[in-house]
C-alpha cells in the first residue's frame, strides 16, 4: 500500500459523517452533507487515481468535478421552493 | 526529497478533508456548516495538482487535476452561495433585505 491509498483510505473515512448529516435531521443539513459529499467523492476518486496508477481514469473525478456544480444547483433550487 | 513532499501533500490532503467535516458536525446551523465546504473543496482540491506534480511531473494527469482544482474551487462559490440563498429564502419567503426583517447580528453599544 502506497501513501495514495492510505490517503484515499482516510478521505474515504470522511463519507462516513457525511452520510450521517445526509440521512439524519433537516432538509438543510442533509443538502449541506451532500455538497460536501461531492467535493470529498472528487478528491477521493483522485487519489484512487494516483494510487493505482492509472491516470488514465483522471477523467472521472474532472466529470464529477464538473457535475457536481449542477447537482448542488438543482436540489437548492428544490430545497427554496419545493421540498 | 520529492517523495517526502508528496507524502506531506497527501497528508495535508486527508487533514484537511477531516477538518472540513469535522467542522461539519460540529456547527449549529446550515449557514454555518456551508464555510466548511471550502476544506475539501479549495484547500483540498488545489494541494492535489502539486502532489500530482511530484508523482508524475508534467503529465495529463495533472493537467486534469489542475482543472479539477479549478472546478471545485468555482463551483464551491456558485453552489455555497446558491444554497445559503435557498436557506434564506426558504425560511423567510424572499432573498432582498426588507424593512421589517429581524436584523441577524446586532452591535451592542459600549457601556459609557
Amino acid at each position: 500500500m502506497n501513501g495514495w491509498l492510505m490517503a484515499a483510505y482516510a478521505v474515504g473515512a470522511c463519507l462516513a459523517p457525511c452520510a450521517f448529516v445526509c440521512l439524519h435531521g433537516r432538509p438543510e443539513w442533509r443538502l449541506v452533507g451532500f455538497e460536501m459529499s461531492g467535493a470529498i467523492v472528487a478528491v477521493l476518486l483522485s487519489l484512487l487515481v494516483g494510487g493505482t496508477s492509472r491516470l488514465v481514469f483522471m477523467d472521472l473525478p474532472l466529470t464529477l468535478a464538473i457535475l457536481n456544480l449542477g447537482g448542488g444547483l438543482v436540489f437548492a433550487r428544490f430545497l427554496e421552493k419545493h421540498l | 526529497m520529492i517523495a517526502m513532499v508528496e507524502d506531506a501533500l497527501l497528508a495535508a490532503i486527508a487533514v484537511s478533508c477531516w477538518i472540513g467535516c469535522i467542522g461539519m458536525l460540529r456547527m449549529r446551523d446550515p449557514n454555518q456548516a456551508l464555510h466548511y465546504l471550502s476544506f475539501p473543496a479549495a484547500v483540498a482540491a488545489v494541494l492535489l495538482p502539486f502532489a500530482f506534480l511530484c508523482l508524475s511531473g508534467w503529465s495529463l494527469a495533472t493537467l486534469k487535476a489542475t482543472l479539477i482544482a479549478l472546478f471545485l474551487l468555482a463551483s464551491n462559490a456558485v453552489v455555497t452561495h446558491a444554497t445559503a440563498r435557498a436557506f434564506r429564502v426558504r425560511a423567510i419567503g424572499h432573498w432582498e433585505p426588507r424593512k421589517g426583517d429581524a436584523v441577524e447580528f446586532v452591535r451592542e453599544k459600549r457601556p459609557q
